[in-house]
């Protein structure tokens, strides 16, 4: 009987220690790489929060003349203040970047305190999500927009800024990236990050030698793998552990197919995601893992570790669809190699929906990486602050130029005409040509339709279920998605 | 003499009172944590479960018994769980008898053996997070340890997809598993072992038992409870497991590990559906408890021939 109710306590009391857990800081390492953005990058590694205050007490001699000077801002208090900014820039080169952006900010204004803290990647949506729930809800905090974004402001931790934006002073942000940082018509974020396109990388090396030409439509496309294929060599590396890897060729797909017209009706469930350009993804896709042109256990790769890049580095595939940031990445892998071998081209173009009028410009990515979310919980003194800390340090001219500086061109207009790296030009050409940027599906999607789709790209590329079959389970849970909202 | 009984049995009634009293202030900042830290949040998963609620937004939705509803058509729930049968099942049969292996070489080999008692050891040092990087580096297809020794065997490009395809994934996360917990129950046994009296082994020796009688008739015998105090651990364990699933696979490939745990988190923190994973969380607790419950009356019933 007494081991019977020890038992009991044991299993009570393991259990109970894991829900415990999930209100706490216990939040494991969990590898969430849904984020396309650039900032995505950053490995698992590094150790997180850090305060920034060292560094900005050098600079702190105010000198009276501020960056700010006869600009259409708002008066900023001279009572002490402190902001909490939360960030994920861990790593090189975002972090010192980000600092100094903090820093001049300080300088200007030496009653104002900002504690920067540097969360990890990985688990930061739920740390934000765990703090928020338990009142610690940090004052201005970065987001990618999307379905996530939506839920911040509708609980009410994400400021609408829209009269402020119309009122004051701010850097002239592309519109697509506005748009992104928007929810129904409100401007709730502050974008400082950086555009990024999704094109495909190619070795050129291999493509020289094997005496091809960069494709221009998909039926192109089709010979060269098979070509490719025939020497042995992968066509595409493409590591889809994560699912929205495997998601870029999908949506390239659908968008060449039917521009944006299938993917809007879908999402209003007026269509249908088993519509014909879905169906023609899929079934393209699917045809191609059959054919071996994609890796052999593409599934269990993961970029993260950069096993798709590899595969482009060890000679074992020729291409690889990814967004610009990987030019970054590779650059920084080893620049020689990336300039000597690295070229670029935007998805081919499907010739037979051209002639039936589709636009063959709708293009995929992210106008921004990320933006800032401000949460003053109606302390006016504060947005103001944390409003002209967002325009006016983030995004001047020093921070943007060291931007540019690291294969990131900030989504502010004009800035396009000064990217120099030969790559990053023609993936900005793309992106500034294109009649309309698609968001990454599982950043645009309800949180809970993401979820579906991703397991979709997984089931897909494993061919474990056709593209009816996730055609039926994406529209199910966006169905259920919209029934929520109402 | 009626006098004194009563005079006796008043002390007695004072003194056990003092010792309630002492006992209650001893017990009091025990009890207190365990209210806040183990009881409190129990009972608010239950009360959570029967809201709809995003998991940040001061206003909730009250919707009774809606979550339990859904959850009881889920099929994705019972996946997970079964998932998680499937992984109890195996963990027992694997874990607890190698262990036991092992610990009983150790134990016959004394201290000549203890390079191999720290190295065995060595994989549960490790943490969850370690071991699940560890591991997808190995099982990896692209110069993972399986597909480059198939490569090699074979003399072509050969690749082994352990994580990427389903059912695999599933078995290949229970080996992993079982590579970190096995030394667990190995320590185990060989401080069962130790507890042994040296008595037996000597009086055995003497009635002119071998090693292996010994081994067999009187050792694995009196292991008996700490054999099934392992088996609860793991069985609970296994249940509730959650940290090296999530970071090898994610409960991936299209849901082939996934979870109650698993699915508990992406329901809460990914999917902003803290009510139902709220749910998922109460029905996992109920379960654990009740298969646990369970475990335990059967080996009670045994226990008493």
């Amino acid at each position: 009987m007494k081991k019977k109710l020890l038992g009991t306590i044991l299993a009570a009391a393991v259990t109970a220690s894991m829900f415990a857990g999930c209100g706490g800081t216990a939040a494991p390492a969990a590898a969430d790489t849904s984020g396309g953005a650039a900032a995505t990058e950053a490995p698992a590694a590094d150790t997180a929060a850090a305060d920034t205050t060292a560094a900005a007490d050098t600079t702190a001699a105010s000198t009276g003349a501020k960056q700010t000077d006869g600009k259409n801002l708002p008066e900023l208090t001279t009572e002490p203040m402190e902001i909490t900014l939360w960030d994920i820039a861990t790593e090189e080169p975002g972090r010192p970047i980000q600092e100094a952006a903090v820093a001049r900010f300080m300088a200007d204004y030496p009653n104002i305190k900002v504690n920067q803290v540097h969360q990890q990647n990985d688990n930061y949506k739920q740390q934000l999500v765990v703090a928020m729930s338990s009142g610690q809800c940090p004052d201005m905090y970065i987001s990618w927009g999307g379905g996530p974004m939506a839920e911040y402001y509708k609980s009410g931790f994400a400021d609408d800024i829209t009269d402020m934006y119309n009122k004051y002073d701010h850097p002239d942000f592309i519109d697509a990236a506005i748009a992104q940082g928007s929810y129904q018509g409100k401007i709730l974020g502050i974008p400082f990050g950086s555009l990024s396109g999704c094109d495909i990388f190619y070795n050129k090396t291999i493509f020289k030698d094997l005496g091809l030409e960069v494709p221009e439509t998909l039926d192109d496309l089709e010979k060269v793998c098979a070509t490719l294929k025939e020497n042995g060599i992968t066509p595409f590396a493409l590591a889809n552990a994560p699912k929205w890897t495997g998601s870029m060729y999908y949506m390239y797909l659908v968008a060449r197919h039917s521009g944006n017209e299938e993917f809007d009706a879908a999402y209003t469930q007026e269509g249908s995601f088993g519509s014909e350009a879905f169906l023609f993804a899929s079934d393209k896709i699917q045809d191609w893992v059959r054919k071996g042109y994609f890796p052999d256990g593409v599934n269990s790769l993961s970029p993260d570790d950069g096993q798709d890049k590899q595969l482009l580095y060890d000679g074992s595939a020729a291409m690889m669809l990814h967004g610009s940031w990987m030019a970054g990445s590779m650059s920084s892998d080893n620049d020689e190699w990336y300039k000597e071998n690295i070229g670029v081209f935007r998805f081919p173009i499907d010739t037979e929906a051209e002639a039936k009028g589709v636009p063959q410009n709708v293009e995929i990515g992210t106008a921004i990486g990320n933006c800032f979310n401000f949460n003053s919980q109606g302390d006016q003194a504060k947005l103001d602050a944390m409003y002209v800390l967002a325009t006016q340090y983030y995004n001047d001219d020093t921070y943007n130029q060291q931007q540019m500086d690291s294969f990131q061109t900030p989504s502010i207009k004009g800035y396009e005409e000064q990217v120099t790296d030969p790559i990053m030009k023609y993936i900005t050409d793309v992106f500034f040509n294109a009649s309309n940027v698609q968001l990454w599906y599982d950043q645009y999607l309800p949180a809970s339709v993401t979820e579906v789709h991703k397991n979709s790209m997984s089931a897909l590329f494993g061919l474990e279920k056709d593209g009816k079959q996730i055609g039926e389970d994406q529209d199910a849970a966006m169905k259920a998605a919209i029934a929520e909202e109402q | 003499m009626t006098q004194k009984t009563i005079k006796n049995s008043s002390l007695a009634k004072v003194r056990s009172k003092r010792i309630g009293i002492a006992a209650a202030v001893f017990l009091l900042p025990a009890l207190a944590l365990i209210a806040v830290y183990f009881i409190y949040p129990i009972i608010d998963t239950f009360v959570i479960s029967a809201y709809k609620w995003n998991g940040i937004s001061a206003d909730r939705t009250f919707i009774g018994i809606e979550n339990w509803v859904t959850l009881f058509h889920d099929k994705l729930f019972w996946e997970a769980f079964g998932h998680n049968i499937i992984i109890m099942v195996f963990s027992i049969v694997l874990q607890i008898p190698i262990g036991m292996l092992l610990a009983t070489f150790l134990d016959a080999g004394g201290k000549k053996f203890n390079f191999f008692k720290v190295v065995w050891f060595l994989p549960y040092l490790m943490s969850s997070v370690a071991i699940a990087f560890l591991f997808t580096y190995a099982l990896a297809t692209n110069g993972g340890i399986f597909s480059s020794l198939a490569t090699l065997f074979a003399g072509k490009r050969v690749t082994v997809d352990l994580l990427g395809r389903s059912p695999q994934a599933l078995f290949a996360v229970i080996g992993v598993m079982a590579w970190q917990y096995t030394p667990f129950y190995m320590v185990y046994f060989i401080a069962g072992y130790g507890n042994i009296d040296t008595s037996l082994y000597e009086a055995a020796i003497i009635d002119g038992a071998t090693r292996g009688q010994y081994v067999r008739q009187i050792a694995i015998p009196m292991l008996g409870p700490i054999f099934k105090t392992a088996c609860t651990m793991s069985l609970i364990g296994s249940l509730k497991y959650f940290d090296l699933i999530w970071n090898m696979t994610q409960g991936g490939p299209v849901n082939s590990t996934e979870l109650m745990a698993t699915y508990m988190y992406k329901l809460s923190f990914q999917q902003f559906n803290m009510g139902y994973g709220s749910c998922v969380a109460a029905a996992m607790f109920i379960l654990i408890t009740v298969i646990a419950l369970l475990f335990q009356k059967v080996f009670v019933v045994k226990e008493d021939y």
